[in-house]
Parts: structure tokens; C-alpha cells; sequence
């Protein structure tokens, strides 16, 4: 057992001379104080004690002022009331919860005593621990609830067009940020559409607001994506010649448009006093000709790779970020993959990627690398992963990061 | 990372100095500001933002709190902020609801 630490308290700094004998007989470290010594004591200034002993001849709650002057400083000693002749002092301090010490006050009697109290106070100190780590895992809990909101609403594949591939990484951050992906066919599967989107903030609260905003946008591209078909058709729009004019809403664009505007005008109208807005880069890609019709809503700009290695092409906002302004327009970005060209779509988690000095990645740094890398498609977030984990280092990751690569490979076309 | 705001209010103006990193875990410090800024009845907010190094998404957000919270008639600008959140700011938007002006 570790040295006894003993506050003894009493009026006039005094105790019994038998008590006195026994505490030092057992070796016990001892403090004597009067209550108003103790209660005028600045921050810091008290002994670290594991019992406090205290005279029956104060009253009660002057010693639990004491206790709780103590509790302050990080301190929960076992109270133990001590009197010499007047035993029927005692009654109301055990009555307030104290122990009590009475005479004859033989060392081994005071030991016992010390030591029981010195169980109980590491007792309570467990009990604290156990309580801390309860607290713990109920966040962790809710992390881990707000992971699996995450991950239910992302896509369990991805599909693939014929000549086409297209990858994704989603490292999640442990602090639950609200990044989503999704891939899927819409217009009777004659087009493809693809979304990187960003969920501002943290928790739970990002994780709810991502599986609306996936889903509104989902479910509003694919219903929207059969009329807008059979519009174009009964208007006897020609598909083909469309794509070429930018004058001329292209098939696809009424779905992508009525997703995003409509996420905008949901969000707007029924969310916005929660504050939450996602960022979002979401393209509808022809895969017979590599057109792209996109709206940027405020996303990082996606890169437009292309295979000959000409100047990477960024592909800025559109518009505002989605859910902030009511009513907003946004407009169509058009561009087009080329065969052997890659698009790499990310989110700000790559490039607010830090270093264990603080470090940003950097915008910069990050089409640097991806200039350099002479891979495309599934090598090409290979090469970014590794890019990224080298310059993170051991520094914790703290967002959510999204890479999405598509590229184009048809037969004959030109390798990076 | 270290984060720091002060507020001061001069003639219902309200002039709010941030310094480090408005971040998720700063956010909360952020909205008290704006709050008391709004309850002493502010007619203009002004954010100094020479020293700020980072804003974050939900950094983002809480500007759009302080949208929400000030009343459409507040004009709130940010005022000297580094490139990288100003760069932050414009590509969400938020510069056509927040003016952004240079120091």
C-alpha cells in the first residue's frame, strides 16, 4: 500500500497526542490545517491527501465545505471523523456519510482503518474511469452510427460500361465527415451519371443530411431521366446532333438539372434553419461519344486528364454549393473525356490532406501528381494513395477522402 | 490548432477578429460570437480575416449561420481574408451573401 496522505482538520491545528503517535507510527504523511486555511487556499496550494480527517467538534457541513473545496482541485479523500472524549460528536458526522476514528487509538486500529479508506478512495477512482470510458463510448458509438449511415448510402458497385472504367476510393475519417459517391445508369441506361459530393461538417448531423441529399438527387435523376427521354423523342430531337450544340438542352441535362436544382429547392425550403449544404460535382456522361453535360455546386474542380498529356483542365463551379441559397440557377458545364483521358473527381479531403506539420496538400501539389503519374484509372488512385499517405505521414486524417477516377479505354486508344 | 476570436462593437457595428483555424471543433465559439453580436443588435458585421489560415466546411457553415442569425438587412463581410479562404468562400458561392473585401 502507498504512503498514507492525511489532511487532518480542526479548528485550532490540533489533535490528539495518541492519534498524532499512531499516524506516525503507520508512516502516514500528515497535513494540519484549520477549515478556513483550507477554503482560503489559492488553486494549487493544497497537499495532495487520500483521507481527511476530520475533528467531530466541527460541524458537519463546515467539513464537507472542506470536502468539496477539495473536490475542486481534482481530490476525493475519505472522510474520517476523529474525536477524543466527546464520542457523541461523532453521531453527525456519520450520520452526513463520514468514517469515524474514536480512542483507544492503537496503530493498528488507525491502520485498518487508513487502509479501508484508502481502498474506497481508489474504488471511487475506478468508478470515475469506468464512467469516463462509458462517456467515450457513446460517442464512439455514435461515430460508429454515423459511419453506418454513411456506408448504407453509398453504392455496393459501380456500374461499368463497356470500354469504360470507372473507380472509386472512400477512406472514411474517424470523425464521421459526410462525403458520398454514386454511380448509376439513367435515361433508359443510354447515360451514365456520376456524383462526388461533400456534406459540410461532422457527425451524425453531416451523415443524416448525406442520405438525404443522396437519395433526393438519385431518385429525382432517375424519374426525371424517362420523361425527359420520351420529351426528347417526341419532339423528335435528334440525340446525336444535340450533343455538338450547346444551344440545345442535351439529353441528360433535364435530369441533371432537375436533381440539382431540386435538391437545392428541397433543402432550401425545408432545412434551411439546420445550416448543412453539400458541395457537389455531378456529371451525366455519354459513354458512346465521352461527352460530359456537369454542374459544379461549389465542388473542388474535378480534372480532366487528358491521354496526350496536354495541360490538365479543371472544371470549375457551376454554381453555388447545394442547400444555402434558395432559388439559385445553375448552370450546364460541358466537357468532353477523349479516348484514354480520365476525369478524377475528388473531395476537399484530398486536398486539405495535412501533414504532421500542418501542412495543406494543396490544389497545386495535387495536379502535380496527378500530371506526373503515368497511369490512368484504377493506377492512377494507387499513385494518389500513396501520394497522399507519404505526405500525411502519421498525422491523423481528419475528413472524409473521395477520389473518383473515370477513364476512357476503347480499343486503340492512346496509352498514358 | 489554435483558434482565437474577439468582438468588439462600435456604433452598432460589430467587428469580429479571427485568428488560426475555424474549424468544426471552433464553430461553437464562432456562433456564441455572432449571437452576441445579433443580441447587442448589430446593423453591420464585419469579420477580419488577415489571420485566419483556415476554413473549414463546417467553417462554411457557421458563416452561413451567421447569415441566417444577423437577418437578411445585416451586411456581413469578410475583410482581408488570405487566398486559400477567400478561394474557400468564392467556390461555394457564399461571396454573393457575404461580401468579400480585400484588407
Amino acid at each position: 500500500m502507498a504512503q498514507t496522505k492525511v489532511l487532518v482538520l480542526d479548528e485550532r491545528r490540533g489533535m490528539p497526542p495518541g492519534l498524532r503517535d499512531a499516524l506516525d507510527h503507520v508512516g502516514a504523511e500528515v497535513h494540519v490545517r484549520s477549515p478556513g486555511e483550507v477554503l482560503a487556499a489559492s488553486p494549487g496550494r493544497l497537499p495532495e491527501v487520500t483521507v481527511l480527517l476530520a475533528s467531530a467538534e466541527l460541524a458537519p457541513h463546515t467539513v464537507r465545505s472542506v470536502a468539496r473545496r477539495l473536490d475542486d482541485e481534482g481530490q476525493q479523500p475519505s472522510v474520517v471523523a476523529f474525536a477524543e472524549h466527546d464520542l457523541h460528536l461523532l453521531d453527525h458526522h456519520v450520520i452526513a456519510g463520514a468514517d469515524y476514528l474514536a480512542p483507544p487509538f492503537h496503530p493498528d486500529l488507525v491502520r485498518a482503518r487508513l487502509r479501508d479508506c484508502h481502498e474506497r478512495a481508489q474504488f471511487s477512482r475506478t468508478m470515475e474511469d469506468v464512467a469516463a470510458h462509458a462517456e467515450l463510448l457513446s460517442y464512439e458509438r455514435e461515430l460508429e452510427i454515423g459511419r453506418e449511415i454513411q456506408l448504407g448510402f453509398l453504392p455496393d458497385s459501380l456500374p461499368s460500361p463497356k470500354d469504360w472504367e470507372i473507380h472509386v476510393r472512400f477512406r472514411p475519417a474517424r470523425t464521421v465527415a459526410g462525403d458520398f459517391y454514386d454511380v448509376f445508369e439513367i435515361v433508359n441506361r443510354r447515360r451514365l451519371a456520376l456524383v462526388v459530393a461533400d456534406v459540410c461538417d461532422k457527425g451524425v448531423g453531416a451523415a443524416l443530411f448525406m442520405a438525404l441529399i443522396r437519395s433526393l438527387l438519385r431518385h429525382t435523376a432517375e424519374q426525371s431521366g424517362l420523361q425527359s427521354l420520351i420529351a426528347a423523342e417526341l419532339m423528335g430531337e435528334d440525340a446525336g446532333w444535340a450533343e455538338h450544340s450547346r444551344a440545345i438542352p442535351v439529353v441528360g441535362a433535364t435530369p441533371l438539372l432537375n436533381a440539382v436544382a431540386g435538391t437545392n429547392n428541397y433543402l432550401t425550403r425545408n432545412h434551411i434553419r439546420q445550416g448543412y449544404f453539400a458541395t457537389m460535382f455531378f456529371a451525366v456522361l455519354d459513354p458512346a461519344t465521352g461527352n460530359l453535360v456537369y454542374i459544379n455546386g461549389g465542388h473542388n474542380p474535378p480534372v480532366l486528364l487528358s491521354a496526350d498529356g496536354g495541360e490538365p483542365v479543371l472544371l470549375e463551379p457551376t454554381g453555388p454549393a447545394v442547400g444555402v441559397i434558395p432559388d439559385v440557377d445553375f448552370s450546364l458545364g460541358y466537357a468532353r473525356i477523349g479516348p484514354g483521358d480520365t476525369l478524377f473527381i475528388y473531395t476537399d479531403g484530398v486536398t486539405e490532406a495535412r501533414s504532421a506539420d500542418g501542412e495543406f496538400f494543396g490544389e497545386e501539389q495535387m495536379v502535380g501528381q496527378l500530371g506526373e503519374a503515368a497511369v490512368r484509372g484504377e493506377e492512377l488512385l494507387d499513385h494518389m494513395d500513396g501520394a497522399l499517405s507519404e505526405f500525411v505521414g502519421r498525422a491523423e486524417q481528419s475528413d472524409d477522402i473521395t477520389m473518383m477516377a473515370v477513364h476512357w479505354n476503347p480499343p486503340g486508344a492512346p496509352a498514358a | 490548432m489554435s483558434f482565437d476570436i474577439r468582438l468588439r462593437i462600435n456604433e452598432r457595428i460589430a467587428v469580429i477578429e479571427l485568428t488560426g483555424e475555424l474549424d468544426a471543433a471552433a464553430a461553437g465559439r464562432f456562433h456564441d460570437t455572432v449571437d452576441e453580436a445579433a443580441t447587442a443588435g448589430a446593423i453591420e458585421l464585419v469579420i477580419h480575416a488577415a489571420h485566419l489560415s483556415y476554413l473549414s466546411s463546417a467553417g462554411l457553415r457557421s458563416l452561413v449561420f451567421a447569415r441566417q442569425k444577423m437577418g437578411d438587412e445585416v451586411r456581413i463581410a469578410v475583410v482581408g481574408a488570405p487566398e486559400p479562404v477567400a478561394r474557400t468562400i468564392r467556390l461555394a458561392g457564399f461571396d454573393h451573401s457575404i461580401s468579400l473585401v480585400d484588407a
